[in-house]
């Protein structure tokens, strides 16, 4: 693609700490400057504190290999949306607009986005014994609108997106940021993927920042995941994934920082390669 | 008192314990195949599906 300027697909956690102002400040620079970037967010914590206020609190379920993630009914899908589409995908399209980046916010249902199958049946450890839950409203991302983020690009938004994704039953789904961010980053040819959280990046001893593994490759992520805790298992997942479907390099790194993106960019981070 | 289901692809007694949960998975002792929990109250079950992992937010 001579002429064209790279495409950055950058996700942005939803965790305690991670500092949006300087994440927006970076991504406007970067706009600025002539790069093609996709702004994906989570708002995980934030969907927790408003179930909380709404009375319905947040339940978390593991699954037998031992990744965790919400329980996702229909109550709680709404919710969900309430934070993911409506709080936090605006907050950033404003901090954006506000900078000078024609920011358009997007959840997956929108034009079909993001879409995938829904669950129709996972297993889940509770109270020591394998359940299997039917009605969970959770699926995965097999395919991305890429006409759709084009046209946006092309005509000079910058896409920020977030989940649910869409059902091939058109139901709206919960699924990973991370690996949605992945299925971007792949389906645009991205030159790189920034994972963006409350952490350095992948820490040989968590909580330690000091013991951060600067890089792994794609072929040997399996051997690090006893160092991955809770969600940083399904980010390194999503990093090994867009690896090997082509995308160069993903850098895990630390949305709490000054220039958060360019920092990872620079190699600042555990990068994936 | 245990109660007690038939596996329903080798057709041996399981003995299922009295907490058993809708949609617990059970290996039959006889032929080790999945079974799901479709109902405690009377107590059935079913082959259960296989599923690969994965998971939302």
């Amino acid at each position: 693609m001579s002429g064209q300027q790279e495409t950055i697909v950058v996700k942005v956690g939803g965790s305690e700490g991670i500092n949006y102002e300087l994440v927006c400040q970076d991504v406007a620079e970067l706009v600025r400057a002539g790069t093609r970037l996709v702004l994906v967010h989570g708002g995980s914590a934030e969907t927790n504190r408003v179930a909380e206020a709404l009375g319905y609190p947040p339940q978390f379920i593991t699954s037998t290999e031992g990744f965790q993630s919400r329980r996702t009914d229909r109550a709680t899908l709404e919710i969900f949306e309430m934070v993911y589409c409506g709080k936090m995908n605006k907050m950033l399209v404003e901090r954006l607009q506000a900078l000078g980046v024609n920011a358009i916010g997007l959840s997956g249902l929108d034009g079909r986005l993001l879409e995938g199958p829904r669950k129709k049946a996972i297993r889940a450890v509770v109270g020591g014994k394998v359940v299997l839950i039917r009605d969970d409203l959770s699926g995965r991302v097999e395919r991305v609108n890429v006409r759709l983020l084009e046209l946006l690009l092309g005509a000079g938004y910058t896409p920020v997106i977030c989940p649910p994704a869409i059902s091939y039953e058109s139901e709206a789904i919960n699924t990973d940021g991370d690996r949605a961010a992945a299925a971007i980053a792949v389906a645009l040819g991205a030159g790189a993927l920034v994972l963006l959280s409350n952490v350095p990046g992948l820490l040989r001893a968590f909580p330690d920042e000091s013991t951060l593994i600067r890089s792994i490759s794609a072929d040997a992520v399996e051997a690090y995941m006893s160092y991955a805790q809770g969600r940083m298992k399904v980010k390194l997942l999503g990093a090994a994934e867009a690896v090997r479907a082509g995308v160069p390099r993903v850098i895990l790194a630390d949305g709490r920082a000054e220039q958060p993106v360019c920092r990872a960019l620079a190699g600042e981070g555990t990068v994936i390669a | 008192m245990a109660k007690v289901v038939e596996c329903p692809e080798c057709g041996c007694e399981i003995e299922v314990a009295d907490d058993v949960l809708q949609g617990e998975i059970l290996e039959c002792p006889d032929c080790a195949v999945e079974l799901e929990v479709v109902s405690v109250e009377p107590l059935a079950v079913e082959l259960a599906p296989e599923e690969e992992e994965d998971w939302g937010e």
